[in-house]
């Protein structure tokens, strides 16, 4: 059983508030997604643009092609080891180009996304409002906290952010070992 | 080239949704149960009906349990009414009640009980993930604060009233500086908090029909203006934002409490019930407020510069929503007569 991962809560408001509910519930995806909101605001406002454009796009993509495919993998340690070293990345404040920020940000929101839609059954009619609220859920966290982060120059925030990716990287390091000692 | 595909795109986009998503009706079933003996019950039932259909929810009592004789009823608005006599061989408090269809119709049952020797009511909010409830024994009801379903009901409501949120959107997206803001959502809760309580209370009862229509012409109403803000022209409604949402605060308050009457309020928890319902409202209508200015912020922050047509698509969605559904429930006044 993989650990960090949660199936589709139901809120009782429907089905995009209970997509919105995923995200915030599934330890993984939250990590995920505060790690590469606060990657991508370190790099500028540049940084914050690319990670609106390509997170949710690719976040739904992946989703669409999980559901459709129905695959019955989680691929647990790879996406722990993904949020950690997306959090080692914001720990050390590292500059990254454009394009391998591109590349990571597609990366990972199509493997998450992926994995999203192996829990989520497809709506067999009208709008699949639960996917429609992941992603919602995603665009709006990764905007609001890597514009808030691109914005902000001050000395202690900027050590703020990195204290909050070396706290992502270790709960990741952490999941390893408690993956390695459940296996 | 973008502009010439994605635009047509956005406006038939703007045209379906409405028709997708649908203005929202807080319309949960209701099942009353009132012990007048040891074993017998007086059951009223309320079953909503979505656009003229009833859902096809029905409450299932343990099977000792028995009707006396044919239930009464009679039709509402949106609702259909049954009232019956129950009598069960082993009292049902400590015993499951469920709601048989209640996991597929997307809505839930408030539960409201009166155990055999209390006075006291106690309120449930009976889910589709978990369409079954306990009945409270007279002790257990007369210590659960059950009438905080209200408050959940509230938040509920306003999350889920597309209709009530594209007001909000509009209102945010004309108000200028933050002072005209506060002004305007302090205009607009204030307002649809007097029509919901003189409503609920039965002070003034509005018709259903000429209320919908009126409500989806605001919206309406406020794509057009939003449209003439994004162009810098000006009018009264613009310039006095807090004008146009007291007004329009007025007209929602009576569709928050349209919503609110279907289900009935407890008389003996009534003003506590309406004040939760109330707070659960506000709560939702400022969550999004914050959330529609919190965004505007992160854009402004990452220099993101919207080409001219993406600015106009809020305007176009409130518009088209608005328009759609004003034809909509214009038709079904003029078939429904006033």
């Amino acid at each position: 059983m993989p650990l960090l991962f949660a199936h589709l809560m139901q809120t009782g408001f429907g089905g995009f508030y209970d997509g919105v509910a995923h995200l915030f519930l599934t330890p993984s995806d939250l990590l995920l997604v505060l790690g590469l909101a606060l990657l991508a605001g370190q790099q500028g406002p540049q940084g914050g643009r690319l990670l609106l454009t390509l997170l949710p796009l690719s976040w739904w993509i992946g989703l669409a092609v999980g559901q459709h495919w129905g695959l019955d993998f989680t691929l647990a340690l790879l996406t722990t080891m993904l949020f950690s070293s997306v959090g080692v990345l914001v720990a050390l404040s590292l500059r990254l180009s454009p394009l391998l920020l591109a590349f990571t940000v597609a990366g990972s929101g199509l493997l998450f996304g992926l994995i999203n839609g192996f829990t989520m059954p497809s709506a067999a009619s009208g709008l699949p409002l639960d996917v429609l609220g992941v992603v919602s859920g995603v665009a709006v966290l990764s905007v609001l906290i890597s514009a808030q982060v691109a914005a902000t120059r001050s000395n202690g925030f900027c050590i703020a952010v990195r204290v909050a990716g070396s706290w992502i990287a270790a709960a990741g390091f952490l999941s390893v070992g408690m993956l390695f000692k459940a296996a | 080239m973008v502009r010439r595909v994605l635009v047509p795109l956005l406006m038939l986009a703007a045209l379906l949704m409405p028709r997708l998503v649908s203005a929202h009706d807080l319309f949960p079933g209701f099942l009353e149960v009132q012990a007048t003996s040891a074993s017998t019950y007086q059951v009223l039932w309320k079953l909503p009906l979505l656009q003229g259909q009833r859902l096809p929810i029905a409450p299932r009592f343990p099977d000792d349990c028995a009707l006396q004789s044919a239930p009464d009823s009679r039709q509402e608005a949106s609702a259909l009414v049954y009232r019956a006599e129950l009598s069960c061989r082993e009292p049902l408090e400590g015993r499951l009640i469920s709601i048989d269809g209640l996991a597929s119709a997307g809505t839930e049952v408030l539960l409201r009980v009166r155990p055999w020797q209390t006075e006291a009511l106690q309120t449930l909010l009976i889910q589709p993930e978990q369409p079954e409830a306990v009945i409270p024994t007279a002790s257990e009801a007369d210590q659960q604060p059950g009438v905080w379903s209200y408050l959940r009901l509230g938040i509920e409501h306003i999350l889920l009233g597309v209709d009530h949120l594209l007001l909000l959107l509009g209102l945010v997206l004309i108000v200028r500086d933050g002072w005209m803001l506060l002004k305007t959502v302090t205009a607009f809760t204030l307002a649809n908090s007097i029509t919901l309580s003189v409503s609920a209370i039965g002070i003034v009862q509005v018709p259903v029909a000429p209320l919908n229509a009126a409500i989806a012409l605001s919206i309406l109403f406020i794509g057009t203006e939003v449209v003439r803000f994004r162009r810098g022209q000006t009018s009264f409604t613009l310039r006095h934002p807090w004008v146009l949402a007291c007004g329009f605060g007025l007209l929602h308050g009576f569709g928050y409490a349209r919503g609110l009457a279907e289900l009935g309020l407890p008389h003996h928890e009534l003003l506590l019930a309406l004040l939760l319902f109330n707070v659960g409202i506000e709560i939702g209508q400022d969550v999004f407020v914050v959330l529609v200015l919190a965004l505007e912020r992160a854009f402004r922050q990452l220099q993101i510069r919207w080409p001219f047509w993406v600015r106009c698509v809020p305007a176009w969605t409130i518009g088209c929503a608005g328009a759609y559904w004003t034809i909509e429930t214009t038709v079904s006044l003029i078939k429904g007569g006033v």
